[in-house]
């Protein structure tokens, strides 16, 4: 597991960031007139899109796989819940900016743990 | 020689390392740091060199035969060949097309370079005919994940991304076996995306 302050600073503000950007996005998108499905696939692949350039960004900063995965998913998984939200009631700017962030620290932590079980899992492998 | 390969790296060479010269290597140091450590005193084959970004975590004092298919790539890591301590001898060549006997090198070291290589398992295989019987291969590489979501957006990036630079989705440790080495081990060092690679010829 990462424990360097600087990469550990480096991946919440990356994930933080690309989650309150793209939450505040969806948020202005979206609404209740939107069907929750379609606004829901839309969601998830303007996040991952958006998310992108951004991730590369970061990533000069902080890294590169390791900037690139969590802040598409993070994309992915913002513009999932904030248009989901946004279709079922209205979501202003500041709710869908901290669901966002609140998506983003979460799939930042998820991956932490993800990466920690694959190594624990196969540490070393031996054919 | 592979000249839209060669054309797709020229033209990043310039701007590579804004890229991939601080965030990636401070990242990657200590891994690199270790696998670069298992370098002996035979003759070394290095690929790719790049813009020389791994060139600070050599060990000192070895002699090695450096290669890149971009001369504008070798051309930005002038500097940091130079600042070696130790010998590096650089050739602007296609892995595929190599010019060195059977069994010339004792080890062969990568770093993230078949992502890149169109035809990898042919490139390995390049690779096992230089190395001698029983010697090293040791790769620092990125590959595709087995695990959802990672390989969803790996798969979608990779046609992006292999138009300016490298393929995100490869199977890189079936590739080695595949061109005929033995595998050894294989260390995860960002879930199974980022990984240490040790095997044989």
């Amino acid at each position: 597991m990462e424990t360097r302050p600087y990469f550990v600073f480096g991946d919440l503000i990356a994930n933080g960031g690309v989650g309150a950007f793209i939450g505040g996005i969806s948020a202005l998108v979206f609404g209740p007139a939107w069907n929750m499905l379609v606004a829901m696939v839309l969601g998830m692949a303007i996040g991952m899109i958006l998310s992108l350039p951004m991730a590369l960004g970061f990533g000069a900063l902080f890294g590169a796989m390791e900037v690139m995965l969590p802040v598409m998913t993070t994309g992915m998984v913002a513009g999932m819940v904030v248009s989901m939200s946004a279709s079922m009631g209205d979501v202003g700017l500041g709710r869908g900016v901290g669901l966002g962030v609140t998506s983003g620290v979460g799939v930042m932590g998820v991956t932490y743990l993800a990466n920690a079980v694959i190594k624990r899992r196969t540490p070393k492998w031996t054919q | 020689m592979d000249a839209v390969t060669k054309a797709k790296w020229d033209k990043v060479a310039p701007n590579f390392d804004v890229m991939a010269g601080y965030g990636p290597e401070k990242r990657w140091e200590p891994y690199k740091r270790k696998l670069f450590s298992s370098m002996g005193y035979g003759r070394i084959l290095f690929l790719a060199v790049g813009t020389g970004l791994d060139i600070p975590y050599f060990p000192p004092r070895k002699s090695i035969v450096g290669i890149d298919i971009s001369d504008k790539m070798l051309e930005v890591a002038r500097p940091r060949l130079d600042a070696y301590d130790g010998e590096i001898e650089t050739h602007a060549m296609d892995v595929h097309e190599m010019p060195f006997d059977d069994d010339s090198f004792d080890q062969v070291f990568t770093s993230c370079t078949f992502c890149s290589v169109p035809t990898p398992v042919k490139g390995l295989a390049q690779l096992r005919r230089v190395l001698r019987p029983g010697g090293d291969l040791y790769m620092f590489e990125h590959t595709g994940s087995r695990y959802y979501p990672f390989r969803l957006m790996m798969n979608l990036m990779t046609p992006l991304t292999s138009r300016v630079g490298p393929e995100m989705n490869r199977d890189t440790v079936h590739n080695v076996g595949a061109a005929g080495f033995e595998l050894r081990e294989v260390e995860h060092v960002y879930l199974d995306v980022v990984k240490t690679i040790h095997a044989t010829a």
